[in-house]
């Protein structure tokens, strides 16, 4: 947009020589307003004579104020407005005398200051942003990717040993949340952790596997393990029915994970605290702890030796136990209430390949799984001598009694601090009191309280003795 | 006790106990998600009140990783409340001074 008004007040310093323009522009526009207050009466009667140019240098801010009639004030739009181009549609308007103007004006040297480097708006300058945005697009497409192939494995394991789970459970795969019991369902717990509930068998009330795979979808966690290499786990958790199982407790484990075993399962770390002598055709990497080795000799016959000697690094551990409850919560110090406990039997078994393995490899863990039946068939018919079941009763016995006594401590102590409370708040209560007699009276009724609570004691004793 | 007929057929449609899902972690407990989610909130808060553009990108990261290590149970609007702060975070950031980041070393 420039406006035809020549002088324009707002850049009025940078001609030198203003005052000559407006002569003779003065000279026109007197003309022309003369001419149009003749032509048709101007919209004011009461400004019939407007000498325009005078008022043109005072403040523009005053010159808003005034009611200065700007008929002659014609503005040139861009192109797109071309019905301003025709001279009829404005009174007045004389196209020579404002041509001539414009081209007078001289254009403003403009000095471009040199802008400092970090001010500079060009997209170069954000490639930290740049960097950003692809390590976040980086990040999804390998969250796909993880995502897709941690279903595929799932979906393989299912496939493979649906077979074999449908001969020995009436129903596989419950998700528990449906009215009806309905079958087939690998429930997705996150990413990377799928379950799948069987039950309806003799002798177990149900059988819980956990697919617990690599969080492939998680880029942290895929480059945290290409230090430290893991592989998916399968952790079969078989609930056994309370009349099935004798009362022993045992973990078969690889070395390194014995140890952290033993510290975290509450029933390990009571029932068996030292490491027994294992079978020698068991390979070396495997450690046995066991409350009756009576029981654990049993368990571990020639088939699950063979099972152990062929899936050496395959199997993690195998943990079967009458007194299961869980990992030990760290905060508690010392639990008073006894946790309830269940009988269970564990196997958790690492799948071929150590995290680089594909659908095919699911295929080698179905022996495995026959070896799950296997144990919990042999598990059944184990009975324990009488020895070794007055040991296993000794055991539970005390553990028990360790916890009423942990209880009754704490119930003791819980009444002694209720007790000194009581005491501290009947003083604080004397103390306060302001006039001293009512004090005095108080100090003798506590007085007499605690005699009278020492002296019956020693009459009843009395009575006994006669 | 039945006799043990293991050769002939052990299903017993008649015993079966419906999943009940174990409510405390069970099994697998994996802490991450929530660290991530807490590391998110502290990473936006700083980008919005300090400014620190890197730590409204830190905290998108955080929010990716915890929506990437959720559980199914977890609730979304917790993952959609993380995401939309962190990005506000970055938003904000930009518009305050639209200059490029500075990373703090």
């Amino acid at each position: 947009v420039c406006r035809t008004k020549s002088a324009n007040p707002h850049n009025a310093e940078i001609e030198d020589n203003d005052f000559a323009e407006f002569e003779d522009f003065e000279d026109d526009e007197h003309a022309d307003t003369a001419q149009t207050d003749k032509a048709a009466p101007s919209p004011k009667p009461d400004h019939p004579k407007i000498v325009m140019a005078p008022e043109a240098d005072i403040d523009p801010d005053q010159a808003d104020d005034e009611d200065e009639d700007d008929d002659g004030l014609v503005e040139i739009e861009g192109d797109e407005f071309d019905h301003f181009q025709d001279d009829e549609e404005f009174e007045g308007f004389d196209r020579e005398k404002s041509s001539k103007v414009k081209g007078q004006e001289k254009p403003p040297d403009l000095k471009i200051t040199p802008v400092p480097a970090y001010l500079q708006n060009n997209w170069e300058s954000f490639y930290l942003e740049m960097l950003m945005l692809a390590g976040l697009a980086v990040y999804f497409i390998n969250f796909l990717a993880g995502k897709s192939k941690n279903n595929t494995l799932s979906t393989a394991w299912f496939n493979v040993h649906r077979s074999l789970l449908d001969e020995h459970f009436a129903f596989v795969g419950d998700d528990g949340t449906s009215q009806e019991m309905q079958s087939g369902v690998l429930v997705k717990e996150s990413e990377n952790i799928y379950t799948l509930w069987c039950s309806g068998r003799v002798c177990c009330e149900g059988m819980l596997v956990t697919l617990k795979l690599l969080k492939r979808q998680d880029l942290v966690s895929t480059l945290a393990r290409m230090f430290r290499p893991a592989s998916d786990q399968v952790i079969i958790k078989v609930m056994l029915e309370s009349a099935e199982i004798d009362t022993f407790v045992m973990c078969l484990a690889n070395k390194k994970v014995i140890g952290k075993l033993q510290k975290e399962m509450v029933d390990l770390n009571y029932f068996c605290p030292e490491k027994r002598k294992l079978d020698d055709r068991i390979p070396p990497t495997f450690q046995l702890l066991s409350e009756i080795s009576e029981a654990s000799t049993a368990v571990i016959d020639t088939k699950v030796i063979t099972a152990l000697n062929q899936f050496e690094n395959l199997i993690e551990y195998i943990h079967i136990s009458d007194q299961y409850c869980g990992p030990r919560i760290q905060d508690e110090a010392q639990p008073s209430k006894m946790p309830e406990t269940t009988k269970i039997m564990m196997f958790c078994f690492n799948v071929p390949g150590k995290g680089q393995c594909s659908p095919k490899d699911m295929e080698a863990m179905k022996p495995l799984m026959m070896m799950v039946f296997h144990c919990l068939e042999k598990v059944r018919k184990i009975r324990l001598s009488r020895e070794a079941k007055t040991k296993a009763d000794k055991n539970r016995q005390r553990l028990a009694e360790s916890y009423s006594k942990a209880s009754h401590v704490q119930r003791s102590e819980a009444a002694q601090e209720r007790r000194e409370k009581k005491r501290r708040a009947e003083k604080e209560r004397m103390m306060a009191e302001d006039d001293p007699d009512r004090q005095r009276k108080l100090e003798e009724k506590t007085l007499k309280k605690e005699q009278k609570k020492k002296q019956p004691k020693v009459k009843m004793m009395k009575i006994k003795a006669m | 006790m039945s006799t043990p007929n293991s050769s002939s057929d052990p299903r017993r449609p008649g015993k079966v106990h419906r999943y009940t899902r174990p409510s405390v972690g069970g099994l697998v407990d994996d802490p991450t998600a929530e660290y991530m989610n807490l590391f998110g909130m502290i990473f936006s808060m700083c980008g919005l009140m300090l400014k620190l553009k890197w730590c409204a990108w830190a905290a998108v990261y955080c929010a990716f990783i915890s929506f990437a290590n959720a559980r199914s149970s977890d609730d979304t609007k917790q993952m959609l409340s993380s995401f939309m702060l962190s990005v506000s975070a970055v938003f904000m950031s930009y518009l305050q001074n639209p200059q490029p980041m500075m990373l703090p070393w």
